[in-house]
């Protein structure tokens, strides 16, 4: 399962978002080594690009015409089978937790915002081919504030999925903070890959905890 | 974020079709209280055993309880001018309701059988069963009150739709079908004795059954009412957001010669726009964040850069939140004329205290070289934050910038309606 995404050093992506200009900028901004290998507009024709190109990496508009009005969150939903080989990165010029974290509990590994410079893109785009998650500032808060972490609810144990162990609250204070993966890492004097492992564990439990503030906040606004 | 701090958000109490195993009473119910479903479905179970109690209350949440997202209904219940304008993302819906399919087949077959029956052997219990017949297609002509009339396949036409329609039918056969099996009780299949009281009792059915159509016609009028309400404030807002969007267009226009002043009003107007688009507002006076927010896009405005902001929690501005803000924007102020961007700022409520990290990724500087007598750092920040009782730390190291602390204990009062632990 674990093919190299990144074959010859080029990473293949499919580009989803509704407007012509804001893919052509993209396109021109990613460095040399991510090559757009599709390009779709709309919720029926970034399924079907998905399907038919099978990319490693889908770097996708959280907000999408078509379909059933879900956007980004439906197309992952429909190609939920294709998750294990195809990542999703969200990317959102909205920033609004709620749109977020739709996308994320679909599936997606990353979100970022679209004020982001080409060469981040590219980073993300490379982390999240290679089974990381990408996390924004306002991610981080936002995982912050779903979790309760603020009021100082810890997990003590490494399996309780509804909440944080101390360890990942940190880290994400830090992402919050506007702080790097390298800086973070620097600052609580940990490896780089540690804080990946940190960083991955909160998506998982994003993605799958039934936490009740959490599903509650979620079904306030139509998510679950 | 959900809400003011303390103030939890009670959703209104309607039945959705999501997640609904019957009518959805115990998942509206379980949305509206905040409990967990399976505690509300136990506890109906429970009153059902005790004399039927639960079964009554839950046909009466039925009939009465309008279907509805909750969620949704607030949303709609919120003034127009504090909620966001851009559609939210929509989860996919179930589009047949199977359970109600499964329902009325099972009804109907029922219902054959007893015919069947009839025509064959009689037994005894024979109008226990019709009566209960009887009830349920009663019960199922009576749902269509609840149709959902916001679905878009079900706005056809004064509500003369699919669902509806076959629901009516399926209600009035087996209706009919009660009524002569009740009726021709001790009868022969072929006697016609009691054909007039038969057929009496068919149209006391068939008003019974009509009667909630005209109801809900009444009440698709209040609905359309309150449609007509929104749409207009939705227009209001249109408006006002077409008049900001296309003064600053003009006035970028006018100054398309000076960079500056054109990026200035394009960022301001993005803001603007953004915060119309994506952001529940909140009412003036209620909210730390959104007085945070206007402190940020003073800096932006005044200095030309972008802050990334992060708010965790929320809280109503109370003593000392002034000066945390004055402080912030100091710090802000040193950030963007010193530091270079991105400049972050992150805030975060708990009950004991709120935090602020101001950064800027400039040169840094040593804190001890600062003469006494630069007035920035020492006095609006740090003393600002001494004197009500906060602390504030400037933490900086040549090539990775500045990072400025500032920390606020909260009012041990106020404290009762926090988060639990």
């Amino acid at each position: 399962m674990s093919q190299p995404p990144v074959a010859d050093g080029v990473l293949d992506v499919v580009l989803v978002d509704d407007h012509l200009m804001f893919r052509a900028g993209v396109k021109a901004s990613l460095d040399g080594r991510i090559r757009i290998v599709g390009e779709a507009d709309d919720v029926p024709s970034a399924i079907e690009a998905v399907r038919r190109l099978q990319p490693p990496v889908v770097i996708l508009d959280v907000h999408l015409p078509g379909g059933d009005g879900g956007g980004g969150a439906e197309v992952i939903h429909r190609c939920a089978d294709l998750l294990g080989t195809t990542r999703f990165l969200a990317l959102s010029v909205s920033d609004a937790a709620e749109d977020v974290v739709a996308v994320i509990r679909a599936g997606a590994r990353g979100y970022v915002t679209k004020a982001i410079s080409g060469q981040d893109l590219s980073d993300a785009a490379r982390r999240v081919a290679g089974g990381d998650a990408v996390f924004s500032p306002r991610l981080a808060g936002f995982v912050l504030d779903a979790f309760g972490a603020a009021a100082g609810d810890v997990a003590t144990g490494d399996d309780e999925l509804d909440r944080l162990s101390a360890r990942e609250r940190e880290v994400m204070r830090l992402i919050a903070r506007g702080y790097s993966y390298r800086e973070v890492a620097s600052e609580l004097f940990i490896s780089i890959k540690t804080v990946e492992t940190h960083v991955s564990a909160v998506l998982r439990k994003l993605q799958l905890s039934s936490r009740h503030e959490l599903t509650r906040w979620a079904a306030a606004r139509r998510l679950l | 974020m959900p809400g003011a701090p303390g103030a939890p958000v009670r959703l209104p109490l309607r039945r959705p079709t999501r997640g609904r195993w019957v009518g959805g009473v115990c998942t509206g119910l379980a949305i509206h209280l905040g409990a967990p479903v399976a505690v509300v479905r136990a506890l109906f179970v429970l009153l059902t055993l005790i004399g039927a109690v639960g079964v009554g209350l839950y046909v009466f949440f039925w009939v009465t309880v309008p279907v509805g997202d909750p969620a949704a209904v607030a949303a709609q219940e919120r003034p127009a001018a504090l909620t966001r304008i851009a559609p939210r993302l929509r989860a996919p819906d179930r589009k047949v309701p199977l359970t109600d399919i499964g329902l009325g087949l099972l009804l109907l077959v029922a219902a054959g059988l007893l015919v069947a029956v009839r025509a064959g052997a009689r037994v005894d219990y024979s109008w226990v069963v019709p009566t209960l017949i009887l009830l349920v297609g009663t019960g199922l002509a009576w749902s269509q009150l609840d149709a959902v009339q916001r679905d878009r396949w079900l706005s056809v036409a004064g509500g003369r739709t699919p669902v509806s329609v076959i629901r009516l039918a399926g209600g009035l056969v087996l209706v009919g079908l009660g009524v002569v099996l009740l009726v021709g009780q001790r009868e022969p299949i072929d006697a016609l004795v009691r054909s007039a009281v038969a057929a009496l009792a068919v149209l006391v059915g068939v008003a019974l059954v009509l009667a909630p159509w005209w109801l809900r016609l009444v009440r698709e009028l209040g609905d359309e009412r309150a449609a007509r309400a929104r749409e207009s404030e939705r227009a209001d807002i249109a408006a006002h957001l077409h008049d900001s969007v296309l003064q600053t267009l003009a006035l970028i226009r006018a100054r398309a010669g000076d960079a500056d002043d054109v990026a200035r009003l394009a960022r301001a107007q993005e803001r603007e726009l953004r915060a119309w688009l994506y952001d529940e507002r909140t009412t003036a006076g209620t909210s730390l964040a959104a007085e945070l927010r206007d402190v940020v896009a003073e800096v932006e405005d005044r200095f030309a850069v972008a802050v990334e902001t992060v708010v965790v929690g929320d809280c109503v501005p109370e003593n000392g939140a002034e000066a945390l803000l004055q402080a912030t924007r100091e710090a802000l102020l040193n950030a963007a004329r010193h530091g270079r961007p991105p400049l972050s700022l992150y805030l975060e409520c708990t009950p004991d205290q709120v935090e602020v990290f101001v950064r800027d990724r400039g040169d840094g500087f040593d804190l001890d070289e600062v003469p006494a007598d630069r007035f920035g750092v020492r006095e609006s920040i740090v003393g600002r934050m001494r004197r009500r009782g906060g602390t504030a730390t400037v933490r900086s190291r040549p090539g990775q910038g500045t990072e400025v602390h500032l920390c606020l204990p909260r009012n041990p009062r106020t404290h009762d309606e926090g988060t639990p632990r």
